[in-house]
C-alpha cells in the first residue's frame, strides 16, 4: 500500500483546466519531483493537497484514511492538513517571530506540545538545518537562504508524512541556492517523503528518485531520473527537456 | 487698569479642575474600549463579508462618519429617552431614563463614533498582513480562529498602533463635548467656574494645560508600546 494515494484531482481556474483528473501514488521515503512547463499546475497540485486551493474533485488517502478534497467539513480539513507540511517559494516565515518561535509555533498551537517540549524539538530541527546559531534572529535579520532553512525546519518539526516543497529555491539569489539544496538533500536522505516542484534540473537528477512530468493538467511521464532524462518517451517531454538543455545527447540540440 | 490676564489664577484653579479629570479619563477609557471592540468586530465582519452584518456595518460607518460628533451626542441624549418611552409604552415595561447617568450616553456616543473611525484603521491594518504567512499558518493546520489570533492580529496591531494612538488622543479632547449630555468633565467644570468669576480666558488656559499634559503622557505610553512590539534592529545572539 502506498503512503499517499491521490485520485481524480481536478482543478479549474475559471475556464482554465489546471489539473485534469490527476492520479498519483507516492511511496514512503520517495522523493518525487514534479517538472513541467509553467502554468501546468505543478504548484496547484501541491496547494490542493493541503487545501490552500479548493479543487473541483479529488480524494487523497493517507494510510487507511481517505479524505475528500472537496469536503467543507472543518475538522476533516484540519486533519488532512496535518498529514502534510508546505515549504513555500517565498518562505512565509512569521515576520513578528524569531527563528525559534517560528518553529515552535506549530508545535505549541497545533500539536499542543508544552513550551519545553516544543523548544527541545525546535532546537533539534534548527540544528539539523544548521541554524542553531541564529535562534533569536527575526526573518528580517536573515538572508533568503537562511529563512528558507528555518522554514524547512518549521515544516519538519511537525513531522509531516508528506513534505510539500513549492519551488523552494526560486526566490533566492543564485549564491544562496546551494545552501538550501544541500539542506533539502539532507532532509531527503533522512527518509522523509517529499513532493517537490522545482526548476533545478541538475538538482532533481541528484536528489529525486522519481520524476513526474506534468503538462496541461495531466501526468504525461512518470519515471526515474534515468528514464526521464536519458530516455524520454513522450515527445512533449523531449521538447521540454531540449528547451531547458537537459537532454543528455548533444545530437538533440537544435540551434 | 484692572488686571487683564490673571496668570496666577491659571495655576491656582488647576487643583479644582483636576477634581473633574477622572470623569474625562473614564469617558476616554470606556469610549476607547467600545471603539476597540466594536471597531474590530466591524473590521472583521467587513473583511469576512458576512452577509447582512457587512452591509449594516458599511451603513453605520457611513452615517457616523458623515455626521458631526456633537450632533451624535445630542441624538443619543434625546433619542434614547424617547426610545425608552416607546419601549415602555409598547411592552409595558417601566425603564426610567433618569436612572441612567448622562455619562453613559456620552460614553456610548463617543464610543460608537470611535468604532466607526477605528474600524477603518483596523481593516486596513488587517488587510496589510502578508497573505503568504496566513497560508503558512493554515497549511500547518491552524484553525481560522488560531490564524486570526496568532498571526493576523499581532501583526495588524503593529500597523494599527500609530493611527489608533492618534484616534485615542482625538477622543481625549473630544470628551470636552460631553457637556451636551450634561456631564461635567474638565471643560464643563472650567466653564462653570468661569461663569462665576468671569475669568473665561484663564479657565480655558488651565484646561489647555491639563489636556496637553495628559496627551503628552499618552504619547509617551504609545512610544513605549511601539518600542515594545517592534522587532529589534539587532538580533540577539545565541549564548554559547
Amino acid at each position: 500500500m502506498s503512503l499517499v494515494e491521490i485520485r481524480g484531482l481536478s482543478k479549474k481556474f475559471g475556464n482554465n483546466v489546471v489539473l485534469d483528473g490527476v492520479d498519483l501514488d507516492i511511496e514512503k521515503g520517495e522523493v518525487v519531483a514534479v517538472i513541467g512547463p509553467s502554468g501546468t499546475g505543478k504548484s496547484t497540485l501541491l496547494r490542493c493537497l493541503n487545501l490552500l486551493e479548493r479543487p473541483e474533485a479529488g480524494t487523497v488517502k493517507f494510510g487507511d484514511k481517505t479524505y475528500s478534497l472537496t469536503s467543507r467539513n472543518k475538522k476533516e480539513n484540519l486533519a488532512l492538513r496535518q498529514h502534510t507540511e508546505m515549504v513555500f517559494q517565498q518562505f512565509n516565515l512569521f515576520k513578528n517571530r524569531d527563528a525559534l518561535s517560528n518553529v515552535m509555533e506549530g508545535l505549541t498551537v497545533v500539536k499542543k506540545l508544552s513550551k519545553e517540549e516544543a523548544r527541545e524539538k525546535a532546537l533539534e530541527e534548527l540544528r539539523k538545518v544548521g541554524m542553531e546559531d541564529r535562534l533569536y534572529h527575526y526573518p528580517q535579520h536573515l538572508s533568503g537562504g537562511q529563512q528558507q532553512r528555518v522554514a524547512i525546519a518549521r515544516a519538519l518539526a511537525l513531522e509531516p508524512e508528506l513534505l510539500l516543497m513549492d519551488e523552494p529555491t526560486s526566490a533566492l539569489d543564485p549564491e544562496l541556492v546551494n545552501e538550501v539544496l544541500l539542506t533539502i538533500r539532507k532532509v531527503a536522505s533522512e527518509g522523509n517523503t517529499i513532493l517537490l516542484v522545482t526548476h533545478e534540473m541538475s538538482f532533481v537528477k541528484q536528489v529525486a528518485n522519481r520524476i513526474i512530468f506534468l503538462e496541461n493538467g495531466k501526468v504525461v511521464a512518470d519515471g526515474t531520473p534515468k528514464q526521464i532524462f536519458e530516455n524520454p518517451e513522450s515527445e512533449r517531454l523531449q521538447i521540454f527537456l531540449q528547451n531547458i538543455n537537459m537532454l543528455e545527447s548533444s545530437d538533440n540540440y537544435v540551434i | 487698569m484692572a488686571k487683564l490676564f490673571d496668570g496666577a489664577l491659571v495655576i491656582k484653579q488647576l487643583p479644582k479642575l483636576l477634581k473633574y479629570l477622572p470623569t474625562t479619563l473614564y469617558l476616554t477609557l470606556f469610549a476607547m474600549i467600545i471603539g476597540l471592540v466594536v471597531g474590530l468586530l466591524i473590521a472583521v465582519i467587513r473583511i469576512a463579508k458576512v452577509p447582512v452584518l457587512s452591509q449594516l456595518s458599511v451603513a453605520f460607518v457611513s452615517v457616523i462618519r458623515g455626521t458631526p460628533i456633537i450632533v451624535q451626542l445630542y441624538i443619543t441624549y434625546f433619542g434614547i429617552p424617547i426610545a425608552l418611552k416607546y419601549i415602555n409604552y409598547y411592552h409595558g415595561t417601566s425603564y426610567d431614563v433618569n436612572n441612567i447617568p448622562g455619562i453613559v450616553f456620552a460614553m456610548l456616543a463617543l464610543g460608537l463614533n470611535q468604532a466607526a473611525f477605528d474600524s477603518e484603521t483596523f481593516r486596513s491594518a488587517i488587510l496589510s498582513v502578508d497573505k503568504g504567512q496566513i497560508e503558512a499558518a493554515r497549511s500547518m493546520g491552524m484553525s481560522g480562529g488560531q490564524v486570526l489570533r496568532r498571526v493576523i492580529l499581532p501583526q495588524a496591531a503593529t500597523v494599527a498602533l500609530l493611527p489608533f494612538g492618534n484616534s485615542v488622543i482625538n477622543l481625549l479632547k473630544g470628551t470636552s463635548l460631553a457637556f451636551t449630555c450634561s456631564v461635567v468633565e474638565i471643560t464643563a467644570a472650567a466653564k462653570i467656574m468661569a461663569g462665576k468669576s468671569y475669568r473665561y480666558f484663564e479657565a480655558y488656559c488651565s484646561i489647555a494645560i491639563i489636556y496637553w499634559v495628559i496627551t503628552f503622557i499618552l504619547e509617551r505610553v504609545l512610544a513605549g508600546l511601539e518600542r515594545k512590539i517592534s522587532i529589534p534592529a539587532q538580533p540577539k545572539e545565541v549564548e554559547s
